[in-house]
């Protein structure tokens, strides 16, 4: 179980993981497709790179968002003693 | 990794029961395609497709009764992370997500990645800001949840009623969406089809609540993803000797580009707010596949990817399910899992319309003085519409959107069961989606409407029996609202998500990064967002305003924060039992709120008795 005077640091410790997690992640989905147009003249495993970015790659970087999200919180919680009983 | 000792209470022959269900599924197809080399008739062939995985479903469901409310709510929070991942990824679209998508890939390219993209944020956002909070909270729906975080019943009667016009929308787009695939498959009326769906959920659901509704969900989601990979996975070996068709196309998307452009399919400029989605039936290619913002304007794409990513992480019918994780760390995981299916979903269909979009091109190409043997199955299914040009142009040539998934059996000359096997994982998937946002619907009803008034549930036999009927009645209710509006289900399901955005959203992500949040604050957030977006939904659809409905969320959202935030300042802050739960909430140690407050509960009314 975790101190009451854990909660504050473990509170700023998430919400800077949530920043880092989201702010750069929706960044790149908002103006990746923007320039699609200029990068579809190259290409990449045959496909033209701003289509292969937009699919397969927004798809690649969502679950890599998430898998590290996943790790990097669970450290956290276990820092401050946060994480659930084991 | 760890593993949270809670992991113990999951059932460790799982695998075993689904790799039983995944034989009987393949047994049953390799039977059926046994039976057409024969040369039975299509009609037995088509029944038993439908018939089949349908039965099995239910079996599914039949073998997990329950008489506890935390088994009949929360699946007894013992569904591993991979399942719940499974069972959200599949249901955040459903049957939509699977043909519509195919289509509308098939039908403008690019332009369709604003659907999947907001897909995949969606579950980035719920995983990072909403979902470990609400399994540390731990309440079976989200109006109870809104209600307990701000100790207010009117909060919680509002979301219960805002919900139900989402849920309601999402329910019709899959229900019609399923109706249409069945329908087609066995000849017979969507409307007779629509009430086949809603038996089945009935025969699932009132067994045993989300428990069986889970288990048997999951097989109907393994069955919705096989069908819908085998197809296509077979076109690539023949294609490109490599069973990898989501990574293997891109040599083909090459000649398809210099097809397209022999054959001139226009490379258009859309205006940035331009958002023509094709429409349900029959429509023609509308611009080059790789060529951005053709149909959809560049600022459409970007609003209509934040709607979708709103509306699908904070969908109150998908955030219930991470309840029923085993813990935390595991609903965490649980995303991570949905985002992997989806990701592979959405993959596969932007495949199938590559592959399609070739075998169409090539053909037209060929310049063949009659239409090919292929081209006119299609059109005696009704699946694909021929002008008399001869040669065929690709412009003479349309394709019905929710077809084009079924299509491409047909065009790679497969045996028909394999063409079967694809509308049955339509069927599928529309079984998984409505029986997510229903059940979701039901449990609402019953804990939030009927005994709304009231923080204390029923007791344990009646409230598992109410639960039952609102399953029922929700089925009833859904099923009659698909027969009487016949919309289409892509444009159904973009309005539910809007809503959802602009209702949920900001006031769930407030209610728990924000402290200073209360009850008004909730309440106002919650019927501005609502109102705006549906105000703005009805005034495109009346063309008032030059905008699509589905992008209602560029209005309703910031409405909704707006709202929540200024009616939040403007009145008394939270009390300090709230601000205590909201701590509470932030840390995923300890004991589930809400299993702690029945439990005390209980010892309450035993000392009393």
């Amino acid at each position: 179980m975790m101190e009451r005077k854990e909660r504050k640091p473990y509170w700023r410790h998430t919400k800077w993981q949530m920043l880092a997690s989201l702010v750069p992640f929706l960044v790149l989905i908002i103006v990746l497709p923007l320039y699609a147009e200029s990068l579809n003249a190259k290409r990449f495993l045959g496909f033209p790179l701003g289509y292969f970015l937009g699919a397969h790659g927004i798809a690649a970087i969502a679950i890599f968002t998430v898998v590290s999200f996943v790790n990097r919180q669970d450290a956290i919680d276990r820092w401050h003693g946060a994480h659930e009983d084991t | 990794m760890s593993v949270t000792s809670r992991t113990r209470f999951v059932n460790p022959r799982l695998g075993t029961y689904f790799g039983i269900f995944v034989s009987s599924l393949t047994g049953l197809v390799i039977l059926l395609l046994i039976f057409e080399e024969l040369g039975t008739a299509s009609g037995p062939l088509r029944w038993a497709m439908l018939l089949g995985p349908l039965a099995l479903y239910v079996a599914i469901g039949l073998c997990a009764p329950t008489q506890e409310p935390l088994e009949f709510f929360a699946a007894g929070r013992r569904v591993p992370a991979g399942y719940t991942g499974l069972g959200i990824g599949v249901a955040s679209m459903g049957a939509t997500g699977i043909a519509a998508l195919t289509g509308a890939f098939f039908l403008i390219g690019f332009d369709a990645l604003c659907l999947t993209i907001g897909g995949l944020a969606g579950f980035v956002v719920m995983s990072v800001m909403l979902a470990p909070f609400f399994r540390k909270f731990g309440t079976f729906t989200v109006p109870s949840y809104l209600g307990r975080r701000f100790e207010s019943k009117p909060v919680r009667l509002l979301s219960a009623a805002l919900l139900a016009v989402p849920a309601l929308l999402m329910i019709a787009a899959e229900l019609r969406m399923g109706a249409f695939a069945a329908g087609w498959l066995v000849g017979q009326p969507q409307s007779l089809m629509i009430i086949l769906l809603s038996v089945v959920f009935v025969a699932v659901g009132v067994v045993g609540g989300m428990r069986s509704l889970t288990w048997s969900g999951s097989a109907a989601a393994i069955a919705a993803v096989l069908a819908l990979l085998v197809p296509v996975t077979i076109v690539a070996v023949m294609v490109s000797n490599f069973p990898l068709p989501q990574l293997t196309n891109g040599p083909l998307l090459r000649a398809l580009m210099h097809l397209e452009g022999a054959q001139g399919v226009p490379i258009s400029d859309a205006t940035p707010l331009a958002f023509a989605l094709p429409g349900e039936g029959i429509s023609s290619i509308a611009k080059r596949f790789t060529a951005p913002f053709g149909a959809i304007g560049p600022t459409a794409f970007v609003v209509a990817m934040l709607t979708v990513m709103a509306g699908i992480a904070s969908s109150p019918w998908l955030i219930p399910r991470v309840t029923m994780t085993p813990g935390v760390y595991e609903t965490r995981k649980s995303l991570g899992w949905a985002t992997v299916y989806f990701a592979l979903i959405t993959l596969t269909a932007a495949a199938v319309a590559v592959y399609m979009r070739d075998y169409v091109m090539d053909m037209v190409r060929e310049q063949p003085a009659s239409l090919p043997d292929w081209v006119r199955q299609l059109v005696e299914f009704g699946l694909v519409s021929a002008d008399s040009a001869s040669p065929p142009t690709y412009t003479g040539l349309g394709f019905a959107r929710d077809g084009v998934l079924m299509a491409l059996p047909v065009a790679a000359e497969m045996p028909k069961v394999v063409l079967y096997l694809a509308a049955t994982g339509i069927v599928a998937a529309a079984v998984v989606g409505a029986s997510a946002a229903a059940s979701a619907l039901g449990n609402v009803a019953a804990e939030d409407g009927v005994n709304g008034l009231s923080w204390e549930p029923l007791a344990r036999k009646a409230r598992v029996h109410l639960g039952r009927l609102a399953i029922a009645g929700v089925a009833v209710v859904g099923g009659l609202f698909t027969l009487l509006a016949p919309t289409d289900p892509l444009r159904l399901m973009l309005w539910s998500l809007a809503l959802t955005a602009s209702t949920f959203f900001p006031v769930l992500v407030l209610s728990i990064w924000w402290k200073r949040m209360n009850a008004f604050g909730a309440i106002a957030g919650m019927s501005c967002g609502f109102g705006v977006a549906l105000l703005t939904i009805l005034a495109a659809e009346a063309g008032i305003v030059g905008l699509d409905g589905a992008l209602a969320g560029l209005f309703g959202m910031p409405a909704g924060a707006l709202g929540a935030t200024l009616a939040s300042v403007t009145t008394p802050g939270p009390s300090r039992s709230m601000l205590e739960l909201v701590r509470e909430i932030r840390i995923p140690g300890g004991e589930v709120i809400y299993d702690r407050e029945m439990r005390l509960l209980r010892l309450k009314n035993r000392e009393r008795a």
